[in-house]
């Protein structure tokens, strides 16, 4: 390596500052009661609530409640081809972490936020609208690690109210 | 909306939730891999991990959220919680113990909403944490 040459991983830094506020597309969900129930089980949850119908009415809640955790899972189950809107752009965060996995860095879930608006309920109908809200840089130990920031909004398709944001920092380590 | 299963008066910073102790298999993660849709090979193919210069399949870090989600929301009851974030600070192996740490920073009032802040973490039993973080839960009013 000559002195000429940018300082290896320039050019993937620079692909990863384009990621910065770019929008990663919309999808709308349907919270379904048999993932809910299987969620809750592989958590080590016992809870009835999120099983038993009449448990959860005992409780004062108007539906079966999901695990604290089960938003990162809603597309996983919910995202119904019939319920998309039309057009509706969808763009994985992948189809830019994979190249730079194939050349050789180590891709890690950092850190997980939720902030919870309103309780979620087995039936509801969210939509879910996905932006890279930061992109940065941080030298440890000689070593740069590049940060991707991905927040995604959930809103109750029929009120338009927000249910819960999920925050995730993704750390792209060369 | 929630349960309500905490009483903000008798709240103190300190208060410590009951502890969740878990033993981590690899039917576990697998289980996880499933249900979350995280098909990452690490997590599942001990032979891929292996390749990879780990030393067996490791744990989600989504998986030590839950666990440890599980505990925070048993303590402030399910509909309560306003916030929970952590930051994934080890793997988890199959064989260790995990346990689970949710104490009680403090309570505010912000109007006529009343919560709790909590200070989280999920541990082995050699007292390496896995995960930390914070949590929030609004306390409905007492009777």
């Amino acid at each position: 390596m000559t002195a000429q040459r940018p300082p290896e991983g320039a050019a993937d830094k620079l692909e990863l500052e384009s990621l910065r506020g770019r929008s990663v597309g919309q999808s709308t969900i349907v919270i379904e009661r048999g993932p809910v129930e299987a969620f809750a089980a592989a958590v080590f949850d016992e809870n009835p609530l999120y099983r038993d119908p009449a448990a959860a009415s005992a409780a004062g809640l108007p539906g079966i409640p999901v695990p604290a955790t089960f938003p990162l899972a809603f597309e996983t189950w919910g995202r119904r081809d019939e319920l998309q809107p039309e057009g509706a752009e969808r763009f994985a965060l992948n189809e830019f972490l994979d190249p730079l996995v194939a050349r050789g860095a180590l891709v890690l879930h950092g850190e997980q936020g939720f902030d919870y608006h309103a309780p979620v309920f087995v039936g509801q109908v969210l939509d879910g609208r996905s932006t890279i809200v930061d992109v940065y840089s941080r030298e440890s130990k000689g070593r740069r690690m590049d940060f991707v920031v991905l927040e995604t909004a959930w809103r109750d398709r029929t009120t338009a109210e927000p249910v819960v944001t999920t925050r995730m920092t993704v750390i792209v380590r060369f | 909306m929630g349960e309500g299963k905490l009483i903000f008066d008798q709240l103190a910073a300190g208060d410590r939730a009951p502890e969740r102790r878990h033993v981590l298999t690899r039917t576990d993660i697998v289980r996880y891999a499933g249900v979350s849709g995280d098909m990452n090979p690490m997590h599942h193919d001990e032979i891929q991990a292996v390749a990879a210069g780990q030393p067996s399949v490791f744990g989600h870090g989504m998986l030590s959220m839950g666990l440890l989600g599980a505990a925070v929301t048993d303590f402030v009851g399910v509909g309560n919680l306003t916030h929970y974030s952590v930051r994934f600070v080890r793997q988890t192996w199959p064989g260790e113990e995990l346990v689970t740490r949710v104490v009680v920073a403090g309570t505010r009032v912000e109007g006529r909403r009343r919560y709790v802040d909590l200070d989280v973490a999920l541990a082995n039993s050699a007292g390496e944490d896995k995960v930390v973080g914070r949590a929030t839960a609004e306390v409905p009013a007492a009777g």
